[in-house]
């Protein structure tokens, strides 16, 4: 595998990690604080699709 | 060379004398001091010790009557190096590559030789397995990468550059902002160092589980006896196993900070 590629491959994982963590974090709090149970699905959800905007912003635009 | 000390398993076996197999855990992993109780001068500090003698000691012998027509030695140790200055630095970095060479080797050879502690005979305990150590290393690189970027930047602009994207509408910041500053300043070099250790510790524990499962079928009843010689078999087949993820570990793990450092050199993403 080409460096570049080694190089795409953990920065797309690292991203897609983020997403989730963060958003999804986000979620997981308002559930905790509102007594709902549905927002750390939604904050999941949002999380993984900026991840995957922005690896497609990275990666894909050329 | 390195004296064993008596292993928390040891102590578990006759403790359950005539017990069932102990598998092995993270328990194996908790060496006890070598000299009173200074926590200080357990394995993988004296592993740690061991393999900056060694590294130096090898490159010193092997540069020190450097020729024109290099000894077997010379060549071995050029080779390292220049496997390091072209294939890792120079490729990736780009111009300018020169000054990141001794950093990049030192990581290199460092997690290398570590790494192989984990399967020569008699030390066969992987340094990286225990978390500090790649947590340190990967400190270093964090370290070293944003201040690089800094310097070539300016803090602001090299900011700027992380957080905002040019070429993205303005309301997409809201959600992707956030996710750069994760992924640069938390799980980059937390992936980073947890690759080095994950890899180490799963491959030592699965070495533990055939060689010791080995040992504890050969004495068993004369069944398990027959058995215990594949047990070993494939003991052996992941020794070399092992031995190809550590040279790739110690590969990615400077090929990443190489990475990092011309992520941070360049203009623009």
């Amino acid at each position: 595998m080409s460096s570049r590629e080694e190089n795409a491959m953990w920065s797309i994982f690292g991203y897609l990690l983020s997403g989730l963590l963060f958003w999804g974090g986000i979620g997981y709090g308002l559930d905790k604080w509102l007594g709902t149970a549905y927002l750390t699905l939604i904050g999941l959800l949002v999380g993984i699709s900026g991840a995957i905007y922005l690896v497609w912003l990275r990666f894909g635009r050329q | 060379m390195i004296p064993r000390g008596v292993c928390v398993r040891d102590l578990l076996r006759s403790g359950a004398e005539g017990g069932g197999f102990v598998p092995p855990s993270s328990g194996d992993f908790e060496l006890p001091p070598i000299f009173g109780d200074n926590i200080y001068t357990t394995k993988p500090i004296a592993l740690v010790f061991l393999s900056v003698i060694l590294i130096s000691a090898f490159f010193i012998i092997s540069s020190r009557k450097a020729a024109v027509l290099p000894s077997k030695l010379q060549f071995a140790g050029e080779s390292v190096y220049t496997f390091v200055r072209n294939d890792l630095a120079k490729d990736v970095i780009g111009h300018d590559f020169l000054r990141f060479v001794p950093y990049l080797f030192t990581l290199f050879t460092f997690i290398l030789v570590n790494n192989l502690f984990g399967i020569i005979p008699l030390l066969q305990f992987p340094t990286m397995s225990r978390v500090s150590f790649p947590y340190i290393l990967a400190l270093t690189v964090y370290l070293v990468f944003h201040y690089v970027g800094i310097r070539k930047q300016g803090a602001i602009k090299y900011f700027k550059e992380i957080m905002f994207m040019p070429g993205v509408p303005k309301a997409a910041y809201i959600l992707i902002t956030p996710l750069e500053i994760l992924t640069f300043f938390l799980v980059r070099p937390l992936t980073l160092s947890l690759r080095l250790f994950a890899n180490m510790f799963a491959g030592h524990l699965l070495l533990l589980v055939f060689i010791l499962g080995g040992e504890h079928l050969l004495q068993g009843v004369i069944g398990l006896k027959l058995i215990s010689p594949f047990a070993f078999g494939i003991g052996i087949v992941l020794t070399f196993f092992e031995f190809m993820v550590q040279c790739l570990q110690a590969y990615i793990f400077t090929l990443l900070a190489a990475l990092y450092i011309a992520g941070a050199l360049a203009d623009e993403h």
